[in-house]
């Protein structure tokens, strides 16, 4: 669309069209314009006309040579011409006010991205709960600190605290088949993340408002730890230190310049050790011989996240033309 | 004298200019956000077979095959062209838990009324399945936008949010030989008059399980439409057919009795994927 946007060419400018013998190579009109010579003004939409031009007044060409224009062409001063466009932004605030585009250069075909993340931190507080075990169900307070390198790339660093609680299928184990589940809960963990974003969109809620958002994967390594519920309470659990790595994909909306809300789901896997079964009074009955003895397993905790991210610098500023 | 020409000319231009800011008055504030949207779903019927299978299923994944028929309203006063109403319809065959297996070899192999725990086929035998389930529903879809896809791929998606009435076929199959008592609870009065149980001491895993037949319950739903043409999208959907149940078709209530009562209503989470196909399936677009 960029490439088909023309403006009618100025009258004064000089010639409206190509010459006749240059029609035969004007560029297909499936094709980019070629950059416009200084004096030939067809095909390219001139954003400095209207720069000089004061506000409300109007389009029309004036000639020189017949208006008398008052006093003769000096030498341009900005601090003269500011100091009018303020007493003319003045003037117009005095009218009512009417919001027309100034010039071609408000309109833009492709608006910007409306949020910057690259050289910013992003502080996200987040809770969380487990959305793949039916016995047990971790809720986690964690929080994370990012530092994007690009737009699309960050490294951070996130820490969660766990508290649990039991499920309906762990009482009807218990009570209907009459067997006691081995459960660990989890206490904390802690990861070094690498986020890549090569998801970016936008959508429209009932046709009126738009709402930008973007899509991230993540994948980290860290440490966590969990701890065995015993079985019997008269025997003593014990805790396992893990090698956690993670992977998850979230999507983030953006809801001004500093603030975005968050949601994603991120899979901790590791291997984790259980309390060994058939556990007595003569056999593991010491947390350090249960440990010894424990029985492992591969667990993937699938966690679902929702936070609240603030950004520093709390502001932003493009380094490319709209 | 030229100052006097100077002023008329540029009252003239102001005036013009005036006037002229008048026609230009922006309109943006009660536009719609998107102009020459393609209109990927109004009006049009959506036909999408589908894969379903439950998210966290306590003792049987429920996994299976069906599909979606839904027609997309337009111009609804309040809605616009956000409305939709539709049917799925899902056939299912039931897998064990992991929770299943592990609890299974550890039961005893054979029936021993003497014990409270299940025998291996009185826990398996009650356990139910689910080989029809769908709903009813009607459907808002109040999101819709575009994404791209390492800033190349360009696809357009919806969110859409669904709710209705929910169905479903339950199906246990307890043969007589486990589930052998046939009227659980019931009870007598001896000669003294007074109430005596039938059965003692009481047994609830040979009772028959009830956690079979149809369900009418609650259906809630959302997803998203990403689409790959004007025609063809690809369509996910978190679906909780929300009815009464008793999965495990044991004693709930701790009455060591198998009755009604046990049924709770239950939410039975379901992921869907499917391929949605829009006909007509050529699109308009808005002005």
């Amino acid at each position: 669309m960029a490439g088909t946007a023309i403006a009618q060419p100025k009258g004064k400018k000089g010639p409206a069209t190509a010459a006749p013998g240059k029609a035969g190579k004007a560029p297909a009109p499936d094709k980019t314009p070629a950059p416009a010579n200084p004096g030939d003004a067809g095909g390219e939409i001139e954003m400095d006309a209207d720069d000089g031009k004061q506000a409300g007044a109007g389009s029309g060409d004036v000639n020189p040579d017949e208006i008398d224009m008052g006093e003769p062409d000096k030498q341009g001063d900005l601090n003269a011409d500011l100091n009018i466009a303020e007493q003319n932004a003045n003037a117009v605030k005095a009218t009512p006010v009417k919001k027309t585009p100034l010039s071609w250069q408000d309109i833009v075909v492709v608006i910007r991205k409306p949020f910057l993340k690259v050289r910013r931190t992003e502080l996200l507080p987040f809770v969380g709960t487990t959305m793949n075990d039916n016995m047990v169900r971790h809720y986690t307070v964690g929080g994370e600190l990012a530092y994007y390198l690009t737009d699309v790339l960050a490294v951070g660093v996130e820490g969660l605290y766990y508290v649990h609680s039991f499920r309906e299928p762990f009482d009807l184990v218990a009570r209907q088949a009459r067997r006691l589940p081995t459960i660990n809960q989890y206490n904390w963990s802690a990861a070094l993340n690498f986020h890549y974003v090569p998801v970016y969109g936008k959508f429209a809620v009932f046709d009126h408002s738009l709402v930008t958002w973007e899509a991230s994967f993540t994948a980290g390594i860290g440490a966590g730890q969990s701890e065995v519920i015993p079985r019997d309470t008269k025997f003593p659990g014990f805790t396992n230190l893990l090698i956690v790595p993670n992977v998850g994909a979230s999507m983030r909306f953006f809801l001004s310049k500093w603030l975005t809300l968050s949601l994603g789901i991120r899979d901790y896997v590791f291997y984790d050790h259980f309390e060994p079964k058939n556990r007595t009074e003569i056999m593991y009955a010491t947390a350090a011989d249960a440990k010894d003895h424990a029985d492992g397993s591969l667990i993937n905790n699938v966690m679902f996240q929702i936070g609240v991210s603030f950004w520093l610098p709390t502001t932003f500023e493009y380094t490319t033309f709209r | 004298m030229k100052n006097h020409t100077l002023l008329a000319v540029v009252s003239i231009l102001a005036v013009s200019g005036s006037a002229d800011a008048d026609r230009r008055q922006s309109t943006l504030p009660t536009d719609v956000a998107v102009r020459h949207r393609r209109l990927l779903v109004k009006n049009r019927f959506e036909l999408a077979p589908l894969f379903e299978s439950t998210i966290n299923a306590d003792f049987r994944h429920i996994i299976g095959g069906g599909a979606k028929l839904e027609y997309h309203l337009g111009n609804i006063p309040l809605f616009g062209d956000t409305l939709s109403i539709g049917v799925v319809g899902v056939g299912s065959t039931a897998i064990n838990t992991k929770l299943v297996d592990k609890i299974r070899p550890t039961l005893e192999p054979t029936i021993d009324n003497k014990t409270r725990e299940p025998s291996q086929d009185e826990f398996m035998n009650r356990l139910n399945a689910m080989p029809v389930h769908g709903a009813g529903y009607l459907s808002l879809t109040p999101w819709y936008g575009k994404l791209a896809a390492f800033g190349q791929a360009y696809v357009a998606f919806d969110f859409y949010f669904q709710a209705g009435i929910s169905y479903a076929q339950l199906k246990s199959n307890c043969p007589a030989t486990v589930c052998s008592d046939m009227s659980p609870g019931s009870s007598h009065e001896d000669s003294n008059g007074v109430t005596v149980q039938d059965e003692m001491p009481l047994n609830p895993n040979n009772d028959p399980p009830l956690n079979n037949g149809s369900r009418v319950g609650v259906y809630l739903g959302g997803g998203i439409h990403v689409f790959l043409n004007d025609f063809l999208a690809l369509d996910m959907t978190v679906r909780d057919y929300a009815f009464t149940d008793n999965p495990s078709g044991a004693d709930f209530n701790a009455d060591l009795i198998v009755s009604s009562a046990d049924n709770r209503f239950l939410h039975h989470l379901f992921f869907g994927v499917g391929i949605s196909v829009m006909l007509p399936t050529t699109v308009k677009r808005t002005p």
